[in-house]
């Protein structure tokens, strides 16, 4: 709570260098930044304002545009939802990029330099998945993920990337809810039998009772009534104090 | 800040004034002081000495700094802008690379800023027809000629200018300095110390702001002005325009990051301070035809942010907020898939002028998209996931429990379509705000008056209610029985 958005505990001092310096903007520190990445992917951590980085970087060297690592960055920034994450990435990316694919796909075969055909595709299946996410369709979410082989593709290097999401849904869920029908909680983690209540149970530490999943009460899912008091800060009587001594009566 | 420069006499009439605290009553009383205060400092001007010291070369300086500040002709062909860069190229080359820092006289005390302004300004319209050329596809000599020039308004040379002017004049260790309320000056070198090389490495970091949001990269935009404060004694604040164009970026990119309480707070800052010394800013008529234009445009940003965090305006701001755009705003606030032309609609019309930094492919013109259609719709996409809250909302606001069966009936929707609604909008409830420290600080607040939990099918209702205001109505009745 109460980070700033530059902000990641993990981050190693030579990214923050860069950071902080104009290497930022240095075509070779690309290198670095795709490594960084990388490793993101592998120990499950996550930095967005490095991540936005690189993007900046291949922004403005098309040439050194690695899809790979682009999609990745996606990947990992679903892993965040409900943040705008995913939707600061997009920002940076061509402007192209979510224009309907027929256009961009017919012209890469009169021209394979365009070459990013293959990238609009996956930008744009990455964004159906953010979509569902967003508009908290956990169930379609699964769906989808499970319903095509690309997907399974692009979210290959993101390690433990399905047990991070169900992480972040059972979050999110968390602050809106007491009680949830077990049929339908099921459907948002997508786990079922003794994999579902030992994620339910061990990891959440939620209980089980019967059909009904009961979360702990929490800042959020309290949901109780208060009263906003008014602020009433010294400055604003200045202009009565200062007339007691410009008027002495 | 102590950098009471003696304004010349040229600027009469449009003295700078400081921005005013946030919406208290002594606002005006101390913009006037200011005011005058300025005013007095152009009386006392005879020991001013614009410091010439350059001999032969002056008038062509001169003549240069002139015309780096002056906008190019309406519809300027490209051989201008090309010249026109060159021009800026050997201007900062000139300012940036001399042995030591260079003295010529500035135009007027506005110069710097107006360098930087429109600067940046042809960048980002070179950079908008460039790839406006280049999607329109139709022979003609422009594209020729853009092809042959890559290199032209290129996005590093014109950052590189904009951070070498802020390295230069040390103006990140001075802010920092002044920041722990140490004096600056030892902190300023040998360049910073010199009011020209000070405010353009100043102006260069709004530069940094707008050039960094134009190009979509938000977070980065608001890191940038980590060294300069906000308020009214923030050295932008002299300067009308600057002043006007910084809280533009910072709200707009805030709102580009979903933090629309913090949006609604930089615009209502400023379009407050714009209402309040309206009647000193018309004299400086030029400055002000600009601002009115930003000004409708923020106030179409601030009819965007409401809808998504629903708050009280402050009394000015509503009232010429319903004037301009009073039945777009009553829609947006309502929602639904109607609201969506309107939120297009505004987004397009208040959005910066957003850019690609790479020149276009001009082999494949379709794929040259408009930037603002990119952005525009990453920000629908926005728009749609929350269109449906104001009407939850709206039935939610009439029950402390209620089923959520019952509920989908009275909505027309399925029990499960409504299931994600509710969490949608308590997802959306939840928006980081700041509260101190750095731009990109800040904490997740709820940002609704509402609050529920679902509890299986029952929802529980919780309201927060604002206690009546009583100080100020206080504070005015007393006014009253002097």
């Amino acid at each position: 709570m109460g980070q700033p958005f530059d902000y990641a505990p993990e981050r190693p001092e030579h990214i923050d260098t860069i950071l902080d310096g104009l290497d930022r903007y240095n075509p070779e520190t690309t290198t670095v930044f795709q490594d960084y990445v990388a490793a993101q992917c592998e120990n499950q951590t996550y930095d967005c304002y490095a991540n936005l980085a690189l993007l900046k970087l291949y922004q403005f060297n098309p040439h050194l545009t690695r899809d790979e690592t682009i999609t990745n960055i996606l990947v990992k920034s679903l892993t965040v939802f409900p943040s705008p994450d995913f939707s600061l990435c997009l920002s940076l990316l061509p402007p192209h990029i979510l224009s309907p694919l027929s256009a961009s796909l017919t012209s890469s075969h009169s021209n394979p330099a365009v070459g990013d055909a293959p990238l609009s595709e996956a930008v744009q299946k990455l964004a159906v998945l953010n979509a569902h996410l967003c508009a908290a369709r956990y169930d379609a979410f699964w769906s989808t993920l499970d319903g095509d082989d690309l997907y399974a593709d692009l979210v290959a290097d993101v390690s433990h990337f399905e047990e991070l999401m169900r992480v972040r849904i059972a979050a999110v869920v968390s602050q809106a809810v007491r009680e949830v029908g077990r049929a339908t909680l099921e459907g948002w983690l997508n786990l079922s039998g003794s994999g579902f209540e030992h994620f339910v149970g061990e990891v959440c530490g939620w209980g089980v009772e019967g059909e009904m999943v009961r979360v702990p009460l929490n800042k959020e899912n309290e949901a109780k009534g208060t009263v906003v008091r008014e602020n009433v800060k010294f400055d604003q009587f200045t202009r009565v104090i200062r007339r007691a001594y410009e008027q002495p009566v | 800040m102590s950098l009471r420069q003696p304004a010349p006499p040229y600027q009469h009439g449009e003295a700078p004034t400081q921005a005013p605290e946030e919406d208290s009553d002594i606002e005006e009383e101390a913009m006037v002081r200011d005011y005058q205060e300025q005013v007095q400092y152009e009386d006392g001007i005879d020991g001013f000495d614009p410091g010439m010291s350059m001999a032969g070369g002056a008038t062509d300086i001169q003549a240069q700094l002139i015309a780096a500040a002056t906008p190019l002709e309406f519809g300027a062909n490209l051989e201008t802008k090309f010249q026109s860069y060159d021009n800026y190229c050997n201007l900062f080359h000139y300012i940036l690379n001399s042995d030591g820092p260079v003295d010529p006289e500035m135009p007027s005390y506005y110069w710097p800023w107006d360098v930087i302004d429109e600067f940046i300004y042809q960048f980002n319209s070179f950079c908008s027809y460039r790839q406006r050329v280049a999607l329109k596809n139709e022979a003609s000599d422009d594209i020729t000629l853009l092809r042959e020039n890559p290199n032209a308004w290129g996005c590093y040379s014109v950052l590189n200018v904009l951070y070498s002017l802020i390295q230069r004049s040390q103006i990140s260790e001075q802010l920092a300095a002044m920041k722990r309320g140490e004096d600056a000056a030892p902190y300023a070198g040998e360049y910073g110390n010199r009011p020209l090389y000070k405010m353009l490495g100043y102006f260069s970091i709004i530069g940094l702001l707008r050039v960094h949001c134009l190009l979509g990269d938000f977070s980065l935009a608001l890191k940038t002005l980590d060294d300069i404060e906000l308020n009214k004694k923030a050295m932008f604040a002299r300067v009308m325009a600057a002043n006007f164009t910084t809280y533009y970026y910072v709200g707009f990119s805030y709102m580009m990051m979903r933090r629309y309480a913090d949006a609604i707070r930089m615009f209502s800052h400023i379009l407050i301070y714009v209402s309040r010394t309206k009647n000193f800013q018309k004299n400086a008529s030029q400055q002000y035809d600009s601002i009115t234009k930003k000004n409708d445009q923020m106030y179409a940003l601030v009819a965007i942010c409401v809808a998504f965090y629903p708050t009280r305006l402050d009394d000015t701001i509503h009232t010429a907020l319903r004037e301009k755009y009073g039945e777009q705003f009553n829609r947006m606030q309502r929602g639904g898939p109607e609201s969506l032309p309107l939120f297009e609609e505004l987004f397009r019309s208040a959005c910066p002028k957003f850019i690609s930094p790479t020149p276009p492919d001009f082999d494949n013109p379709e794929i040259n998209i408009d930037p603002v259609e990119h952005h525009l719709a990453i920000f629908m996409e926005e728009v749609k996931n929350n269109m449906w809250s104001p009407t939850v909302k709206s039935y939610l606001k009439l029950y402390t429990t209620m089923d959520l069966k019952k509920l989908a009936g009275f909505l027309e929707v399925e029990p499960e379509q409504l299931r994600n609604w509710l969490l949608v909008n308590k997802q959306r409830s939840r928006q980081v705000r700041w509260s101190e420290g750095g731009l990109l600080d800040g904490q997740v607040v709820n940002s609704s008056d509402l609050d529920y939990a679902m509890q299986g099918d029952l929802i529980h209702v919780s309201e927060a209610k604002v206690g009546r205001r009583l100080v100020d109505w206080y504070l005015r009745n007393l006014a009253r029985t002097y």
